[in-house]
């Protein structure tokens, strides 16, 4: 995008940014009294710097995985160490991006964005004019007192985008984001997504159930087992960066042929998680074909 | 041809510029008709009673008279009631209601806030909380003039346990409602605890704490006037006590009216309050129905 000219890169890519999983099992009481276990052995590397998609079908446990490494919840079995530590409560350095809204409905898209420098003892002053710097960078100068609900959804999102990078987080967390955007909508917010991330490469790690999205905007792609999840293949993706616009990446040779051997693995999960949940197996035929 | 009689006609002459031009024609007329109805009922209501009290249907000395209220109040304006002026009686009351409302609120919210914060102190107060909750407290109106005697504080107490009890069940519901996601953006975000109830617990059980005012209010007031029926020295309960062991059925009517109004000026102050911290909603619920 041609607006994007911001905060110049303040850190490098470093040592601090890289997440490890190792044997990390999660388990969880059921209302219903009986554990559930949504994680089981996963093992997983991100290397500093890197954009990492997760994908798998429904219910797999991508988006607890994301939420051991937050440290918002801790790991039943097994380590989960950032930076070369463990985990053990909230990580610092870290920005989240929920699948749905978390933007406060009362507060102003300004004061929402001023939020992250606010928790953290920033004055008032600086963090709006930081906030105001950040919603610059992507693209909603002008709507700075408008409150969320006043926005369309992929205003909202690259509210959050700001929201979330305004920290200068090392680890980008994103839970499935842009799930509940148009198509046209999305493929937008990727490209705003890749130009933010090459200018300050903070580790990345992306949930979604959208193989597509995953291949165009990683450098490596995890499938996850239909749950209890576990890590089932690591793919890299070697199409050069920088990738462009993402909507025509999708049509090169190299990356149907990614998508093919990926959706191999990701397609018998696919079809475990649904027969599961839909107990009807005659779809089976119709994927196949 | 019957058919024909349900098309639906265009509502414009296909000019835009006149949709919100004949939306606030409708919207007039609508609002006038609403008014129109409204002084009816009263005149209805108001005139009914007068003529069936004149015409002695109904007895006077049990059910009072319009024109005898208005009488009382003219003479209460002129001559005050037997325990000072008016004027005097209706600040004492809401001097009382607004102290307990205030008290009221203000452990209601804290409360509220602390139980729904914090998981071990609801399971621990949660069923005494309920038990106080479940006693005819308007009983602990006595014991509170005993306790505190005949002066406001008996008053002001027993509106504000009133007042209490409906404000910390909504800030308590209100705190457990808040989104989760929101929490947990506020805790990557470096929030503290603190924060957190500032930022996001707070604004959000506002909602729930100020749609809980409204009735909130109304108890104060019960509060107030029941303490002063108890026993009091000053009042508009007790000038409708001694209006009542007079056999004075218009005076009871004329202080009800005043309370009316009194409660009336309040639930406006409130949903003004309500706006101005609620602006950021897409539209108050409050709008919309009863104004």
């Amino acid at each position: 995008m041609t607006v994007l000219t911001g905060p110049e890169v303040r850190r490098e890519a470093s040592e601090h940014a890289s997440v490890e999983l190792s044997g990390v099992t999660k388990r969880f009481l059921t209302p219903g009294g009986t554990a559930f276990t949504a994680l089981r052995d996963v093992n997983l590397a991100v290397e500093p710097g890197q954009f990492c998609a997760v994908v798998g079908p429904t219910g797999c446990g991508k988006s607890t995985t994301l939420t051991l490494v937050a440290g918002l919840e801790r790991a039943s079995a097994g380590v989960v160490s950032v930076g070369g530590r463990a985990v053990d409560g909230i990580v610092s350095g870290t920005g989240f991006m929920f699948q749905a809204d978390a933007l406060l409905p009362w507060k102003t898209v300004l004061a929402n964005v001023a939020l992250g420098p606010v928790f953290r003892g920033t004055s008032k002053k600086e963090a709006q004019a930081d906030a105001r710097e950040w919603l610059r960078v992507v693209g909603l100068s002008g709507f700075e007192d408008h409150h969320p609900h006043q926005l369309s959804g992929g205003m909202r999102k690259r509210v959050s985008l700001a929201a979330a990078l305004i920290n200068q987080p090392s680890i980008l967390l994103m839970d499935e984001p842009f799930a509940a955007l148009d198509v046209q909508t999305k493929a937008i917010m990727h490209n705003e997504l890749l130009t933010l991330w090459e200018r300050t490469r903070p580790s990345v790690i992306f949930v979604t159930h959208d193989l597509e999205e995953a291949i165009a905007l990683a450098d490596r792609v995890v499938v996850m087992t239909a749950g209890p999840g576990t890590v089932k293949g690591v793919y890299d993706i070697d199409l050069p960066r920088p990738r462009g616009a993402v909507q025509e990446i999708r049509f090169q040779p190299r990356f149907v042929e990614l998508q093919r051997q990926i959706w191999q693995a990701l397609r018998e999960e696919v079809e475990r998680a649904y027969a599961r949940t839909a107990a009807v197996p005659v779809l089976e035929e119709v994927a196949r074909s | 041809m019957a058919a024909a009689r349900y098309t639906i006609r265009p509502v414009t002459s296909g000019d835009e510029a006149e949709v919100p031009v004949q939306a606030r024609q409708r919207r007039r007329r609508h609002r006038l008709l609403v008014w129109a109805a409204r002084a009816a009922t009263l005149l209805i209501v108001i005139g009914g009673w007068q003529l069936f009290t004149t015409w002695k249907i109904v007895d006077p000395f049990f059910f009072g008279q319009p024109s005898g209220i208005a009488r009382q109040l003219a003479d209460w304006a002129e001559h005050g009631t037997e325990y000072g002026s008016i004027w005097l009686q209706v600040w004492i009351t809401m001097k009382e209601a607004l102290l307990g409302f205030a008290i009221g609120v203000a452990g209601g919210v804290i409360f509220g806030v602390l139980l729904g914060q914090i998981r071990f102190l609801a399971d621990v107060l949660g069923p005494y909380i309920k038990a106080m909750n479940a006693l005819p407290r308007i009983v602990l109106g006595s014991i509170f003039v005993v306790w505190l005697g005949l002066g406001t504080t008996s008053k002001v107490m027993l509106a504000g346990v009133l007042v209490f009890f409906v404000v910390f069940f909504n800030a308590f519901q209100g705190v457990r409602e808040v989104d989760r996601n929101f929490v947990a953006n506020a805790r990557v975000l470096g929030a503290s605890r603190l924060a957190i109830v500032r930022h996001v617990v707070l604004p959000s059980a506002l909602t729930w704490i100020i749609a809980s005012l409204h009735v909130a209010f109304g108890f104060a007031i019960i509060g107030a006037i029941v303490g002063e029926f108890l026993g009091a020295q000053k009042g508009l309960g007790l000038v409708i006590a001694s209006a009542q062991n007079n056999f004075n059925p218009d005076g009871v009517f004329a202080a009800m009216l005043i309370i009316a109004i009194l409660a009336l000026t309040a639930e406006a102050l409130i949903s003004r309050l309500e706006q101005r911290l609620l602006a950021w909603r897409p539209q108050a619920p409050s709008e919309a129905s009863l104004t």
